[in-house]
């Protein structure tokens, strides 16, 4: 195809494999994303900022 | 086969005219990165006591040469040559007027050229010019008339050249009423409305007050109502960086991963969600700000959470998309298919690299988004921590990144060296790894941001990750670490252009694997959005800055005017206030120990 | 408009990550207190400080059984009072203004921090705890001599608070 977008152009030979596609890989690595930022947060939030000298409160 | 992609053309033998602008753009953003990373090593040594060859009042003229050069030439004018290629390339028709483009580059560039003027005149003590206001410019710092006046010009030019495009779409529009907006027009036109909604406060600020009184026609400004106008433009415009990022991984990333794009009408949502929630949200940058109250900042923090969502889709989108390209290549396994990268490219192993940062930044920035956890890091280095690691390299490296593939494009030259390439953007890798990682810490023991000399005479920083001394090391290796980087960067694509012009290098874009076919039209209405959008502005705005003016005035309650320009008086109170106040602090031990 | 199952998954687990996010917030608001810089205190006359009730004298000074108040001025480039003295195990609200620019007044190593803006008030309540001395820093640009801006906080015991007169003048 050319350099324009082809927006409804028929899809090309692996345009069928497509529907099939189940990006498992994605899933995880974007689940340990996931788990790496709640922990981080419960960290920073509760140790690191309540757990310091002169929290406002007023 | 051969002979099929060599007649296949690229940008320039399409749209010579505008891949002329495209360089003339690029060459504009490089030149301001090659200021910016030397005024950045030059303030990174100093900051870190390594190396201090300037006086540390000259350190604040560095910091904002450092700050205006990156944020606003480099990224902007690397947007505009993007954004030109891409909706010429994915219209496939010639922009309308090649003399108004040329126009607005050339409003842009005059601009930029009489702010930096203005910056750089800092450092010559017998010009009695200065703009040591840092990118922030807060009032009643005063910078020099010229420093505004060319920010005003500057934002003009892109404003024009958003017209440029959106003309430019509408022809296009007439020729075929009947097909959907092609994906990366869809992002130019959806960026540049946000950036005019955002830009119009940053605009209202410097024509209604900091340039008057720069003049000298008003006599004082409101600081707070000046600094509440700045981050209604300060927020979104990190988006207006990151835009640029986000095409190039949506549309380019998946092509050189040997894929296609994920999902079409996700990317669509992620830009709609941007244009609602980029600006309503700019007060979560003055949480700490006497004057404004609690409830404005809780309703800012919500809106600045659920930004997070078209970036936390982004990411799926994108590695699904890499993930497609990995298993198309051959690729199995739950992870495996990692191995199955083109990871020897710099293109696609710096825009990964710059994601993966992306995500760490996502992190701190949720810290700064958190409403009350902001006391724990506000205005610490941590900031600019977080920030180099989201415009500073999941934009700037996938710019460097994007420009080894775009290069080619746009002028028909094949790079000079991929091996350097790749060399340089892991150096840029492991370099903001070592500084920013270090500057969250520091920012952690309380060590502030923007400062000269960060060690005081009264206290030490407690010891935590390693101590100030240590953490100070990390940062001067990594600066050092990426002005290297940089300085490899543009001297590969100075070589670049010394290359022969070859054919064959065409790269067509293909097209995604969920197609426009299957966005919800809705989704193209942007007259909507925009009425969406101005109305969330609104609801987030307009109590808090009526609020502002009720408590402090229009033009500020009595504030005094402080012009940075005076250079010579600021110096000598500079060193005044050294002895000054280290007299001071000796007085008051001695009466402590008195008074026991 | 198709969206796949796992990115249906990924943008239910974002939206429950947002709302912890502010839920967290939220518990530390209404949990531990945590109170924001907010518009409490009346503006004031940046240039008329030395006609302020709160401002004339920067000082500190008792207002009930273990409270305390401190009324701070930022300047190019220091903080008055300085040090600030305040006794051990004591509920302390600071009130900081600015006489000219705009500064920062941040405690390091704590989570006490908030902006200094002529013309506002920027009030927080803070709890001492024992008897120690904490760095002030300006962590807002100010002007040529920004680095040299510093203040302390020194937290002595309460015999100690009362012997000096009960002020940090």
């Amino acid at each position: 195809m050319g350099q324009s977008e082809a927006v409804n152009a028929p899809t090309d030979d692996v345009g069928g494999e497509g529907e099939e596609f189940d990006p498992i890989g994605t899933l995880t690595l974007i689940g340990i994303y996931f788990a790496i930022l709640v922990l981080a947060w419960v960290y920073i939030y509760f140790v690191e900022f309540l757990g310091r000298d002169l929290v406002v409160v007023g | 086969m051969s002979a099929a992609i060599e007649s296949e053309p690229t940008f320039v033998d399409k749209f010579p005219d505008e891949a002329r602008v495209v360089r003339a753009a690029f060459m504009s953003s490089f030149f301001a990165l090659l200021l910016g990373a030397i005024f950045g090593i030059i303030q990174t040594l100093h900051r870190t006591d390594v190396a201090r060859i300037i006086p540390s009042t000259d350190y604040y003229t560095v910091l904002t040469a450092h700050g205006v050069f990156m944020v606003i030439s480099f990224t902007i004018f690397f947007l505009v040559g993007l954004f030109t290629w891409a909706l010429t390339r994915s219209l496939d028709r010639p922009l309308l007027n090649i003399k108004i483009t040329w126009t607005w580059y050339g409003l842009m560039a005059a601009g930029m050229t009489l702010t930096g003027i203005s910056i750089l005149a800092g450092f010559v003590d017998s010009i009695d010019m200065s703009a040591d206001v840092l990118y922030t410019f807060y009032a009643p710092l005063q910078a020099h008339p010229l420093f505004y006046a060319g920010l005003t010009v500057f934002i003009v030019g892109t404003w024009i050249a958003g017209a440029d495009w959106f003309r430019t779409f509408l022809a296009w529009r007439s020729e075929h009423p009947d097909e959907r907006i092609p994906l990366q027009t869809f992002m130019v036109l959806t960026t540049m409305t946000m950036w005019y909604i955002a830009s119009s406060a940053v605009a209202a600020s410097v024509l209604l007050f900091l340039l008057p009184w720069s003049l000298g026609f008003i006599d004082q400004v409101n600081p707070t109502l000046t600094r509440t106008l700045f981050w209604f433009f300060g927020h979104p415009v990190v988006y207006f960086w990151l835009m640029p990022a986000y095409m190039l991984w949506y549309t380019v990333l998946p092509k050189i991963a040997g894929g296609r794009l994920f999902s079409d009408p996700l990317a669509r949502v992620v830009f709609v969600l941007f244009v609602l929630l980029s600006t309503p949200v700019g007060i979560h940058h003055q949480y700490l700000d006497p004057g404004i109250a609690e409830g404005f900042k809780f309703i800012s923090m919500t809106n600045t959470m659920f930004l997070l969502l078209p970036s936390l889709l982004t990411a799926f989108t994108v590695v699904a998309s890499v993930e497609y390209g990995a298993r198309q290549r051959g690729g199995t396994g739950l992870l495996g298919w990692l191995t199955n990268l083109p990871w020897r490219k710099p293109e696609f192993t710096g825009m990964m690299l710059a994601g993966l940062m992306f995500a760490a930044g996502g992190f701190s920035g949720m810290v700064n988004a958190g409403m009350n956890i902001n006391y724990l890091i506000h205005n610490t280095l941590w900031v600019p921590g977080h920030f180099h690691l989201t415009v500073g390299t999941a934009v700037a490296l996938t710019m460097m990144a994007g420009t080894y593939w775009i290069w080619p494009q746009i002028s028909n030259k094949p790079i000079f060296s991929s091996q350097i390439g790749l060399f340089q953007v892991v150096l840029w890798f492991i370099g903001m790894a070592l500084m920013s990682n270090a500057m969250h810490a520091q920012g952690l023991l309380g060590v502030p941001r923007r400062t000269a000399e960060p060690e005081y005479s009264g206290f030490d920083y407690p010891t935590m990750f390693g101590g100030f001394e240590e953490l100070n090391i990390q940062i001067a290796i990594g600066g050092t670490l990426l002005f290297v980087s940089t300085i490899l960067f543009l001297g590969n694509l100075a070589l670049t252009m010394g290359n022969p012009t070859v054919s064959g290098l065409a790269e067509p874009l293909p097209s995604p694997v969920s197609g426009a076919e299957d966005a919800p039209k809705v989704l193209d209405n942007l007259r909507l959005w925009v009425g969406i959008a101005l109305t969330l502005v609104v609801l987030a705005y307009a109590l808090p800055i009526a609020a502002i003016i009720n408590r402090g005035g229009l033009l500020g309650p009595g504030v005094g005017t402080y012009p940075v320009w005076v250079a010579p008086l600021f110096d000598a109170l500079a060193d005044a206030a050294t002895p000054l106040l280290a007299a001071i602090t000796d007085a008051s031990g001695s009466l402590l120990e008195v008074v026991r | 408009m198709h969206i796949h199952a796992y990115e249906k998954l990924w943008l239910a687990l974002s939206i429950v990550l947002i709302l912890a996010l502010i839920g967290t917030v939220t518990y530390g608001a209404v949990g531990p207190g945590v109170a924001m810089v907010a518009d409490s205190q009346s503006t004031v006359d940046p240039g008329a400080l030395d006609e302020d009730d709160r401002f004339s004298e920067p000082r500190v000074e008792q207002v009930g059984e273990n409270e305390y108040e401190a009324y701070v001025v930022a300047y190019q480039f220091g903080f008055e009072p300085t040090p600030i003295v305040v006794p051990a195990n004591s509920t302390v609200t600071l009130h900081i203004t600015s006489r000219d620019v705009i500064h920062g007044f941040g405690v390091a190593g704590t989570s006490a921090n908030a902006m200094a803006v002529p013309g506002e008030v920027s009030e927080i309540t803070v709890e001492t705890d024992e008897p120690t001395e904490y760095g002030i820093v300006c962590n807002e640009y100010c002007g040529a001599g920004h680095h040299v801006m510093e203040g302390k906080i020194n937290v002595v015991s309460q015999s100690e608070f009362e012997d000096r007169g009960g002020d940090s003048e």
